[in-house]
């Protein structure tokens, strides 16, 4: 089973996330934070993460930049969800290495084709 | 000296200044959190429509599930166009949950609108309080050049806080509906 990383502070946005992929059969880990994602990345390679950008402490962007600095998520893909959807800070994403921008609220059906796309 | 008006002039023009920025720092705060409100509003009713629309949807799809269910049983072997009629309420109930996961992301929107009037009330708070911490009790006894120089002092901390307040206080949400966002790979 492909296990996905999702990162947000926001509990009920964690609880429709793992609802949601778990439903698609996919495994979840959740993590509270981008400090707490990064100690999970390093605990178990997943197959995706999935992470908010604003969150207290380590937010989104930095998750990215460590997780790329790390050589085994070098490849692994890894897509934003967040309320932002300005261009400046798309770009940010995208030059940190986040290979995609979901923006919020997400509709369950489209994150999986996504997610599919990515991992199968 | 501070210029060449006279004192009670001066003296005008300083407490003008003053409250004439107090006045526009806190409209600006104001209209911030008046913006937010709004918005969080909009938010939170079409959550709450949404919700109530897939919840009644929901409660039907599986009432009409059961009819099927029951009228299976009581013939024994299920006919094709019942089994047709099962998938395809399935299928509705999918779509109709998934609406309900849409609809359920309100808080992580209106809490992030919440945080962002209460930095702004806190930063009202902070411009009262330089009026405060800066007030009565500090009153020059006597000059009106002391007087000018504190109250200058006072309108430049005013605007000092309020410049800080609007460097670290961005919208960090766009949502103006509930409905899901855009997807770009890239």
């Amino acid at each position: 089973m492909k296990t996905i990383l999702a990162v947000d502070d926001s509990g009920s946005l964690r609880q429709m996330l793992s609802f949601s992929l778990k439903a698609a059969g996919y495994g979840v880990i959740e993590a509270i934070d981008g400090e707490d994602g990064l100690n999970k990345a390093k605990q178990q390679t997943v197959d995706l993460v999935l992470t908010d950008q604003n969150m207290p402490g380590m937010d989104g962007l930095s998750l990215i930049k460590a997780l790329r600095a790390m050589k085994n998520y070098q490849s692994v893909p890894i897509l934003m969800l967040t309320t932002e959807s300005g261009d400046d800070i798309k770009a940010m994403g995208r030059a940190a290495g986040a290979n995609g921008w979901l923006v919020k609220p997400f509709d369950p059906t489209r994150l999986t084709e996504v997610v599919k796309k990515l991992i199968g | 000296m501070l210029s060449q008006e006279s004192a009670p002039d001066l003296m005008e023009t300083q407490v003008m200044r003053l409250l004439s920025g107090v006045s526009t720092h806190g409209d600006q705060h104001l209209a911030e959190v008046e913006r937010d409100l709004v918005q969080m509003d909009v938010l939170l009713n079409e959550a709450i429509k949404k919700l109530c629309a897939s919840f009644m949807a929901i409660h039907h799809a599986i009432d009409l599930q059961q009819e099927t269910l029951k009228s299976m049983l009581s013939t024994g072997k299920p006919a094709p166009e019942q089994a047709a009629r099962l998938e395809t309420l399935r299928e509705e109930i999918g779509q109709h949950v998934g609406a309900a996961v849409t609809g359920l992301q309100f808080q992580d929107m209106t809490s992030q609108l919440i945080g962002r009037m209460v930095q702004h009330l806190a930063g009202l708070r902070d411009v009262f309080g330089e009026l405060g911490t800066n007030g009565a009790a500090d009153l020059p006894e006597s000059g009106s050049e002391e007087m000018l120089v504190m109250l200058n002092r006072i309108s430049d901390r005013v605007g000092a806080r309020c410049s800080e307040l609007a460097g670290t206080v961005r919208s960090t949400v766009n949502q103006r509906h509930m409905e899901s966002g855009d997807i770009e790979l890239f």
